[in-house]
């Protein structure tokens, strides 16, 4: 079996295609297959850009040509755009803080740009989305979201950790199905790992 | 275009199990081995996902599908005991107006080349979210409690369903008690399906079984035991067009009862 000369690689919020050395013709014919045999995988998806060993710029115009004109998919910058880092919140030791002062209900969203306190609770069905810390003086019983821009150090510390959903950066962990004993102590979540665990921040008392 | 079919639960009056009903018949159809997607269209008051006990793995929902920002598969939730069962959760925080009529139809023509059934929850009112959920179905179901507001309400809906071009809506009858109708004090089926004039799919007790399963977040239909189960199981057999008599609720009055009045009777 020849060797395949084109690759997709999906990462946070699209795909890059890889292009290996070879004849312009064979990649070429082996894109448009491989695009045809998993289109509805790539419908409504994002390309990043291509990378590629040996390819001119003529002929990687030829490629985006058929990427967005043949089959459609959207291209979102081109390759110098994505070099860029993205830049994540960095205030989570000191930094920007918002506080709300009363209890956070079903269907209440809570957004803000920095870290969050919320003096109160979050109920079920409550949404609290920060780019830095959440920190809950009451209970967590609704979907906390830090670092919504994908810092991996934030942390959410409850009174009362319950949430239904916990997401930090890109890591989203849910809450078991089965009844498991609900700890008394305060707690404070983090990703450890590439995993979100929950451990008591006062584990003495 | 897919041979799926879609049937919305609705009933004018609120709190009479639309919900319960559409988590135990999209359970049932699964259970039989069909594929099934239940879709929650009240938007900003959601508590189909709170029933079936999905609540916690919502990522994306209804109003993310409808607006592009994930794919239809991304917000279809797998159920955590039946395979070929999904869910999609409706938005929480946002409101009725955040989808039209016509992505309405639009989605369920999607949903159709991939499940057998789509079994879609309305909102209790006749205002935008139940037209919302109406959009795309091709049946309706009724549900209505055997009191006259809740059969009031009912009768307003079928004319609206018809005036919409769904014609020949199927009543299910909720939280009967046996012993009230008995008494005289509660309507019965015959009462109900009189004024409504349409067919009866199903008639399901009251039953505290109801009660506790939805509260754990498993359909009652999933257990062996309550009469409830027979009864939506009953309902999920004549979907699929088995006829399946109905139950005769005056049989489980308990068999104590029944022997003291034997004794008693001589």
């Amino acid at each position: 079996m020849k060797e395949s000369l084109v690759s997709f690689k999906g990462i946070n919020g699209g795909i890059y295609i890889n292009i290996k050395k070879g004849q312009f013709n064979r990649i070429r014919e082996e894109l448009e297959k491989k695009l045809e045999e998993a289109m509805d995988f790539f419908k409504g998806a994002n390309i990043l850009g291509i990378k590629s060993e040996d390819l001119s710029q003529e002929q990687i115009d030829e490629i985006m040509d058929i990427i967005t004109c043949k089959f459609q998919l959207n291209v979102l910058n081109n390759l110098e755009d994505n070099s860029k880092e993205k830049e994540v919140f960095t205030g989570i030791y000191e930094g920007m803080t918002k506080f709300i002062n009363t209890t956070v209900r079903s269907g209440q969203v809570i957004e803000y740009d920095g870290n969050v306190v919320i003096i109160g609770d979050v109920n079920p069905g409550a949404l609290i989305k920060a780019k830095g810390n959440i920190i809950v003086l009451g209970s967590l019983k609704g979907v906390a979201h830090a670092g919504i821009d994908g810092n991996q150090n934030a942390i959410v510390a409850a009174y009362d950790l319950q949430p239904m959903q916990l997401r930090i950066g890109a890591v989203i962990s849910r809450k078991p199905d089965d009844n498991t004993a609900i700890s008394r102590m305060p707690e404070i979540a983090r990703i450890s790992n590439g995993e979100v665990i929950i451990e008591p921040y006062l584990p003495r008392k | 275009m897919g041979n799926g079919k879609s049937i919305v639960i609705t009933s004018g009056k609120g709190g009479v199990g639309k919900t319960t009903t559409t988590a135990n018949i999209g359970t049932g159809l699964a259970m039989l081995g069909y594929k099934v997607v239940v879709v929650d269209t009240d938007i900003g008051l959601r508590n189909l996902d709170v029933v079936m006990g999905l609540e916690n793995r919502i990522v994306y929902d209804l109003v993310d599908v409808v607006e592009g920002n994930c794919r239809l598969k991304q917000g279809l939730i797998k159920d955590k005991r039946y395979e070929g069962l999904y869910l999609l959760p409706a938005a929480q925080t946002k409101d009725k107006t955040a989808v039209t009529p016509e992505q309405m139809m639009d989605l369920v023509s999607k949903l159709r080349e991939e499940f057998d059934y789509i079994i879609i929850d309305s909102p209790a009112g006749i205002e935008q979210g139940f037209k919302n959920s109406i959009a795309g179905a091709d049946q309706a179901f009724i549900v209505t409690t055997p009191e006259i507001s809740a059969v009031r309400d009912a009768d307003r809906v079928i004319g609206i369903l018809e005036a919409n071009g769904i014609s020949d809506p199927k009543l299910i009858i909720n939280r009967i008690r046996y012993d009230m109708v008995k008494r005289g004090d509660m309507m019965n089926v015959d009462d109900i399906v009189d004024i409504l004039a349409i067919d009866l799919l199903g008639i399901i007790p009251d039953d505290e079984a109801i009660v506790i399963s939805t509260n754990k977040g498993e359909p009652v239909v999933a257990e062996d035991k309550p009469l409830a189960a027979k009864a939506y199981k009953n309902i999920c057999d004549r979907i699929t067009g088995k006829e399946v008599e109905f139950l005769d609720l005056d049989d489980h009055e308990g068999k104590f009862s029944k022997i003291l009045k034997l004794l008693f009777s001589r």
